[in-house]
């Protein structure tokens, strides 16, 4: 069942007199239970297209409709997880987990309960007590996915956010995650340029071409779940990878001048 | 030493408090040697010896208090408007294109300027000294607040919104508590301004307070006595700045993780 519809979104964007065309008409439907990866070089609108979903941006034409409702501004129901890191740094990592559910107005009692379990998800139980600037990264891009989870969206935006993690971390991170989105049964667009990330994530992998940005290729991802990491080593993956990392090539080069 | 290296703690205690020896020595050096004249500058020692009689014997406590009392009050009244003006400047961007302008100019009025004009609308008595202090603060005061807040982190503001926050809250869940080590941190270096502002206040129409005593000194050529007192101005800065700050890490844990 369909719950988001992006139709013939595009955006420009007017700074200092000169107007910048950041995405050119796009359409995308997302499915209950996707996980749907963006995978785009930089600057080709793959982020844009994600704000607006969330509402901090808002299209130059075109509709987004999440189930069957325009989205005209930020909302609870869409939790996002930033490349920065967006942790409040004056609450601890329980009170940040709370952040939403106190806005919501549920009793103390009950947004302790709920941050426990999403903070055991994310293994983070020992850290409840912590402010933000003393876990490391990758600790506090878990608080925040269990940040933007205990609120319960009906779809999770990431936007790059294990970008600026090392690779090791990223990679127990995208496990994480893998469990968590079949454990919790969630709908999913993660934006990315890691081309092995898009297809491990993702069961289906959006590449965008350079600016002005649009979908060039939807591609699904027929790999069995549960994903495990060593399929990042099977032939199914290579081809995949060799397949998306065509598409991709032929973007950076037109988003570098370069010829195709 | 190499650039920017830090040094331990009990060098910097050593190092603080040797230039204070250091500057009492050249001083005395001067004025005990013979190097000075008396009538313009009084030695160490005498200074001691003066402050220790203005404080026995007459009454310079109840001066040093007037004074403390003066500068609080002025303070805490300028303070408790600008923090909810600064805050909405800073939060909305129209209440600061309507006010900016405004506080900007009125900031550099100068307050002992306004001392005559003070003193003809509200007398000598203790609404004039507030006055003087609440000028020389209230306009610094927001524009400094107003930064504050403005300065927060737009991916923290917008991490409150796609968690449900609506415009009230993003103001007092995450622009208030971002900007308060910073709004601490602006009281505490204005509360310093505000002392200059008023012994200036005290200098011209008191009766009383440090600026009063000092005035009074010059007329008896006592420079001991307004050494001292300038010197007691220096302790009461250097004692409420360190409170002040000590309270500020306390008060903002988080603040001083990094």
């Amino acid at each position: 069942m369909p719950i988001l519809h992006i139709s013939q979104v595009s955006k420009t964007f007017n700074t200092h007199g000169s107007i910048t065309q950041a995405l050119t008409s796009t359409d995308l439907t997302v499915e209950e239970n996707d996980f749907i990866t963006i995978l785009g070089p930089s600057g080709c609108g793959k982020s844009t297209l994600l704000r607006m979903v969330a509402g901090l941006d808002s299209p130059s034409s075109g509709d987004i409709q999440l189930d069957g409702v325009r989205v005209t501004g930020p909302g609870a129901d869409r939790g996002m997880v930033f490349q920065s890191y967006t942790l409040f740094p004056w609450l601890n990592i329980l009170e940040n987990i709370c952040f939403g559910l106190r806005e919501k107005g549920l009793p103390l009692a009950e947004q302790h309960e709920i941050a426990h379990k999403f903070l055991k998800q994310v293994g983070l139980q020992e850290f409840a007590k912590h402010f933000p600037k003393q876990l490391s990264g990758g600790m506090q891009q878990r608080t925040a996915l269990a940040r933007a989870l205990a609120n319960d969206p009906r779809i999770l935006l990431m936007d790059e956010p294990f970008g600026a993690l090392d690779h090791q971390t990223r990679e127990l991170m995208q496990e994480l995650l893998q469990d968590i989105w079949q454990s919790e049964r969630k709908t999913v667009l993660f934006v990315t340029h890691d081309i092995d990330e898009a297809i491990f994530m993702g069961n289906r992998v959006m590449v965008m071409s350079a600016r002005p940005g649009r979908i060039k290729c939807d591609l699904p991802i027929e790999l069995p779940y549960p994903r495990h990491y060593s399929v990042k080593t099977t032939p199914a993956f290579s081809e995949l990878k060799a397949k998306l990392t065509e598409e991709i090539r032929i973007e950076v080069r037109r988003a570098s001048g370069l010829p195709d | 030493m190499r650039p920017l290296q830090p040094v331990s703690p009990s060098a910097k205690v050593a190092l603080g408090i040797s230039f204070f020896v250091l500057f009492f020595a050249v001083w005395a050096f001067a004025t005990l040697g013979g190097f000075v004249s008396k009538t313009f500058l009084a030695d160490p020692i005498t200074m001691v010896r003066s402050g220790f009689d203005l404080l026995m014997n007459q009454g310079f406590g109840f001066d040093i208090g007037m004074t403390v009392w003066r500068v609080l009050g002025g303070f805490f009244i300028a303070a408790i408007l600008a923090i909810p003006i600064g805050v909405l400047m800073g939060a909305y961007k129209p209440v600061e294109a309507f006010l900016e302008p405004f506080v900007s100019f009125a900031r550099y009025l100068p307050a002992s300027a306004f001392i005559p004009l003070l003193i003809l609308w509200a007398g000598i008595g203790e609404s004039q000294k507030l006055a003087v202090i609440f000028i020389g603060s209230f306009f610094q005061l927001i524009l400094m607040i107003a930064v504050s807040v403005g300065n927060t982190r737009r991916d923290l503001v917008e991490a409150a919104y796609t968690l449900g926050a609506k415009d009230g809250g993003v103001v007092k869940r995450v622009l208030l508590p971002s900007a308060s080590p910073e709004i601490a941190e602006t009281l505490r270096m204005v509360l310093g301004w505000a002392w200059t502002y008023v012994i200036v206040a005290e200098l011209i129409g008191a009766s009383n307070g440090i600026g009063h005593m000092i005035t009074d000194s010059q007329a008896l050529m006592a420079t001991d006595q307004i050494i001292f007192g300038i010197i007691v101005i220096g302790l009461i800065g250097l004692i409420t700045d360190i409170a002040f700050k000590t309270f500020n890490r306390w008060l903002f844990p988080w603040a001083r993780l990094s």
